[in-house]
């Protein structure tokens, strides 16, 4: 009794650190969906994209010295060259392709940016978060706990980059073009829209959010080449409760997944729950939202 | 002609098992090691073979696999004083029934869901199963299992050669028992999956039954891999089967072309042999493989997506064979099932 009574005292600070680590998965969430939406390859590469960014950002502002926006600026833009060297050089070429094996090359990005980090900032050794916002934070009345500036804005830009992404999709020329390829990239053609630009340009903004999301996670997690790698995984359950498709679901997925993570922590005294947590929702996600005969993606 | 064809191909089978046997004999005991390791690499690869050759599937978690079968040993073995072969056939059971579970959840899904699927088994095994503190009489907690060298009816396997030919002989048996499942009738019915699954059950084949079965055997080659390894290095510990071991293999297997048992024998050279002499021969680190690996499959699948080995087996097929009987294509390709969900 005593223990669960003290695990139900921990709930309001566990939530919001699922709430947290929610906008964390989200922000990976959102570049995921938005390639695989375009392009319908699910890409494996993405955290370690995110990770490649992220430890550019760390050369520029930890190691040089330069002020903490430029890193991130540095780092946008190394995510948005890695996404269209991907999409240039290894994905349109394959076009008419199964996507099987566009996939399979997301999987060989990984294992490159995740060599060629591990050679340029050795992976096991300490590396310094680049600091953007301040770690200090503010108690939220009534409560016991301390809700860190940092914290507070990772779930505000996670939500924030959300509404952005589904309103340029929505509202702006570039994402009618990007729903129309992502519906049927011939009739697409046949309007006149350059398939090729477009799922391109999902390829670069995709990227460069995931590199946000890196720099943004970093003084959160573990900083080292693995751990924002398979920050992946963890984006992969949030969109897969989004089907992959919708971003609202993903987000909204994202925090589900944070805080089925951190809930069990309050009662069990094993760090394992939190893999236990994830593994049982993917499982979930992939039996019922894709089972056979589930309704139809609409993205070919 | 097909005579002819069986000849070769006989006479290339019989001179790499000469060769197999014979150089490691005039090698030093160092690199015995690293051809015992190459051997069970190689049966990792020829699992992944049976997966994707034959019934169109994608895993990235063989190494979990193999980590049931080390793992079993080690803690039967070091932890439990069980002998060797008993804890090697559990082993191997177990890590099939875990094959099993996994198909059966893979049933419903194919392609990129099956990616994703054993993505998340690898990072669980990773992250939960063999963590310390989570199942220590499995995982060893902190510390790791260290069995000894078993002895094959009353040989004992502990000097480097014997150990190699042992494992060479299990690697042989294996790619018979691949081979046999290959040309036989399962053969027949497992491409018949591969190639369409409504066809398959509409003649009246069990999809469901055959699937799991393909798992299984899988799971079961890649556990006894583990089982060797954990007796060949002599000490069991989670850094050996973690996911980057799993994605690497599966990228040796897509670039040797998975849908040829040659692939095992020349994915397991290059994986051991290849880290090796790079770190010899350059003094580079062992992370410029791990690169060479990746962009060696991004660069196979853009520009040659059927595989090294493959490609070679069919030129020289195409050289002995009248141009009536050309390889079908379709037999050829590995691993472009266009999965069905996303199709």
């Amino acid at each position: 009794m005593t223990i669960a009574a003290a695990g139900i005292s921990l709930l309001p600070g566990l939530t919001v650190i699922g709430i947290v680590l929610g906008g964390i998965y989200a922000l990976a969430a959102i570049g995921l969906v938005l390639i695989y939406r375009v392009s319908g390859v699910l890409n494996f590469a993405h955290g370690a994209v995110a990770m490649f960014s992220t430890f550019i950002a760390y050369q520029v502002s930890v190691q040089s010295g330069l002020p903490g926006w430029i890193g991130l600026l540095a780092a946008i833009a190394a995510g948005i060259a890695m996404g269209f060297v991907i999409e240039r050089f290894t994905m349109r070429p394959l076009t008419g392709k199964p996507v099987l094996t566009k996939v399979v090359i997301t999987i060989g990005w990984l294992i490159v940016l995740q060599a060629a980090a591990a050679l340029i900032w050795k992976a096991n050794a300490y590396h310094r978060a680049v600091k953007l916002v301040s770690k200090s934070g503010f108690r939220l009345t009534g409560t016991s706990v301390v809700v860190g500036y940092d914290q507070l804005t990772t779930v505000l830009v996670a939500l924030g980059l959300a509404l952005a992404t589904a309103a340029v999709l929505k509202y702006t020329t570039l994402g009618a073009s990007m729903r129309a390829v992502a519906d049927d990239p011939e009739a697409a053609r046949l309007w006149g829209i350059s398939v090729n630009r477009v799922t391109a340009a999902s390829w670069m903004v995709g990227s460069g959010m995931a590199a946000i999301a890196g720099v943004l996670i970093t003084p959160l997690i573990n900083f080292d080449t693995f751990s924002l790698t398979l920050v992946v995984i963890d984006a992969f359950v949030a969109a897969l409760i989004g089907r992959l498709t919708s971003l609202p679901f993903a987000v909204l997925g994202a925090f589900i997944l944070g805080l089925v993570q951190t809930y069990p922590t309050a009662f069990f005294n094993n760090s394992g729950m939190h893999e236990v947590a994830t593994f049982a929702l993917l499982l979930v996600a992939l039996a019922v939202l894709f089972r056979p005969g589930a309704r139809k993606l609409r993205v070919a | 002609m097909t005579s002819d064809l069986r000849l070769v191909r006989w006479t290339a089978v019989g001179v790499g098992v000469a060769l197999g046997v014979l150089i490691p004999a005039l090698l030093s005991d160092f690199l015995r090691t690293l051809a015992a390791d190459a051997a069970i690499a190689g049966l990792i690869v020829l699992s992944l073979v049976v997966l994707t050759g034959l019934v169109g599937q994608i895993s990235f978690c063989q190494y979990s696999f193999a980590a049931i079968g080390a793992f079993t040993v080690g803690s039967l073995v070091a932890g439990h004083h069980w002998d060797f072969w008993l804890a090697l056939v559990v082993g191997v059971v177990f890590a099939a029934v875990v094959g099993v579970l996994v198909g059966f959840v893979a049933l419903r899904l194919s392609g990129l869901f099956l990616a994703i699927l054993t993505i998340g088994v690898a990072l669980f095994f990773d992250r939960f199963v063999l963590a310390a503190g989570n199942w220590n009489s499995f995982s060893g907690g902190l510390s790791s299992w260290r069995p000894g060298r078993p002895s094959f009816f009353g040989i004992g396997l502990h000097g480097e050669y014997a150990f190699y030919l042992f494992a060479f002989g299990v690697l042989l048996a294996a790619c018979l028992l691949v081979w046999n499942l290959r040309t036989g009738k399962t053969g027949r019915v497992l491409r018949a999956v591969r190639e369409s699954e409504v066809a398959a059950s509409t003649v009246g084949l069990n999809l469901t039954a055959w699937k799991l079965t393909a798992f299984g055997i899988s799971a079961a080659l890649a556990g006894l891999a583990g089982a060797l390894a954990a007796v060949r290095v002599g000490s069991v510990s989670p850094g050996s089967y973690d996911f980057l071991h799993s994605i690497s293999i599966a990228a040796i297997a897509i670039v040797a072309g998975a849908g040829s048992i040659a692939s095992a024998a020349a994915g397991g050279i290059f994986l051991i042999f290849g880290r090796e002499a790079l770190i010899d021969w350059t003094s580079l680190s062992t992370q410029w493989f791990d690169l060479i690996i990746g962009a060696g499959l991004i660069f196979q699948l853009v520009y040659a997506p059927d595989g090294a080995v493959v490609d070679i087996e069919r030129r020289v097929m195409r050289r002995l064979r009248p141009p009536k009987h050309l390889p079908r294509e379709a037999e050829q390709r590995a691993p472009d099932k266009v999965p069905a969900a996303v199709g």
